[in-house]
């Protein structure tokens, strides 16, 4: 008993320092604030209750494994929602795909409470990495921001080492193409 | 490539430093209601994970109850039911009692003269009684 208060602990320690990372690597690849916090709870959700039990080392890359797979899963919705609906000659009414269409704009206006994308240099980054191919943005955002290894990365992202670097150089160039000296 | 890729799989180049500080700013800096969400989905992860667990418990542990009362049952009965192989020392007892109480004289010895005995016996119990007797105790002394 005393041994599941322990792993309970640990495991919400280990969320409590993942969660602002894995939202903002949510939005970034939904641009939606909201389906960025959905699929950050199933990710939580999901590694809680199925792999709670395994060795805290590899919760991490677990996690972040299921937090893509969630994400592909809402792009491929989006797309194929947006597909059926371009064959729809009365769409536009829907009130839910008004605030998808707004979500997916890149330039969506101010989201709530998130006063830095204000600024000038968050805006310009989010939107280079929201042009990033999907693979990059990953290898990119779980390398740099999220601080994992080149192992931990390609478990996370089902790849080898090999192509976890070649899809971190490949954003690094991107973005330097993008950004330009770019400096905080 | 090679030392471009090194510093950058590093994370040593100024545009990762920078985009790294940039982001991690941006998450110290989520509004309330965002922040709000994560505790609550934290809880809802960790509370789900718990009643699953207790579920397990709920399910298995009847069954695991079960079984240790049925090897709790074996442990105490099975020996008795058992037949107890019978010991050497209580056979050979009750072999001694069967000798004891039988009419076959004890021993069977052809090294012993049993008529001499016989002779002591009868000669006890006849007229000539105690001289006989003593007269015997120094006569044939067997075989």
């Amino acid at each position: 008993m005393r041994e599941t208060e322990d792993g309970a602990r640990a495991l919400e320690a280990f969320l409590a320092s993942v969660e602002r990372k894995a939202f903002r690597i949510a939005q970034i690849a939904l641009r939606h604030e909201a389906d960025a916090l959905d699929v950050v709870q199933d990710a939580m959700l999901q590694l809680s209750t199925r792999y709670g039990s395994r060795p805290t080392e590899e919760w991490k890359p677990l996690f972040y494994r299921i937090l893509e797979n969630r994400i592909r899963d809402v792009q491929r919705r989006r797309s194929v929602r947006n597909r059926v609906m371009a064959l729809m000659p009365w769409r536009g009414g829907d009130e839910d795909e008004t605030a998808d269409a707004l979500a997916q704009a890149v330039d969506g206006g101010p989201t709530p409470g998130t006063e830095l994308e204000s600024t000038e240099m968050l805006t310009a980054l989010q939107r280079a990495l929201e042009a990033l191919p999907n693979r990059q943005r990953q290898a990119f955002l779980l390398r740099n921001f999220e601080g994992l290894d080149v192992a931990e990365t390609a478990a996370a992202m089902r790849c080898s080492e090999g192509s976890v670097k070649t899809h971190y150089f490949r954003a690094v160039q991107a973005l330097r193409g993008k950004l330009g000296d770019f400096r905080t | 490539m090679n030392a471009g890729t090194n510093q950058e799989q590093t994370g040593g180049s100024e545009l990762e430093r920078c985009t790294r500080a940039l982001l991690v700013e941006s998450t110290e800096t989520l509004s309330g209601t965002v922040r709000s969400r994560l505790t609550q989905a934290r809880h809802a992860a960790l509370g789900a994970r718990a009643a699953r667990l207790r579920y397990r418990l709920q399910r298995w542990a009847p069954a695991g109850a079960l079984a240790a009362a049925a090897l709790a049952l074996l442990v105490v009965f099975l020996p008795h039911t058992r037949p107890v192989p019978a010991s050497a020392a209580i056979t050979g007892s009750i072999d001694d009692i069967d000798l004891l109480t039988s009419d076959v004289p004890l021993s069977t010895d052809p090294e012993v003269d049993y008529s001499f005995y016989e002779w002591a016996a009868g000669a006890a119990s006849g007229p000539t009684g105690a001289g006989q007797a003593a007269a015997a105790s120094s006569g044939p002394t067997g075989s």
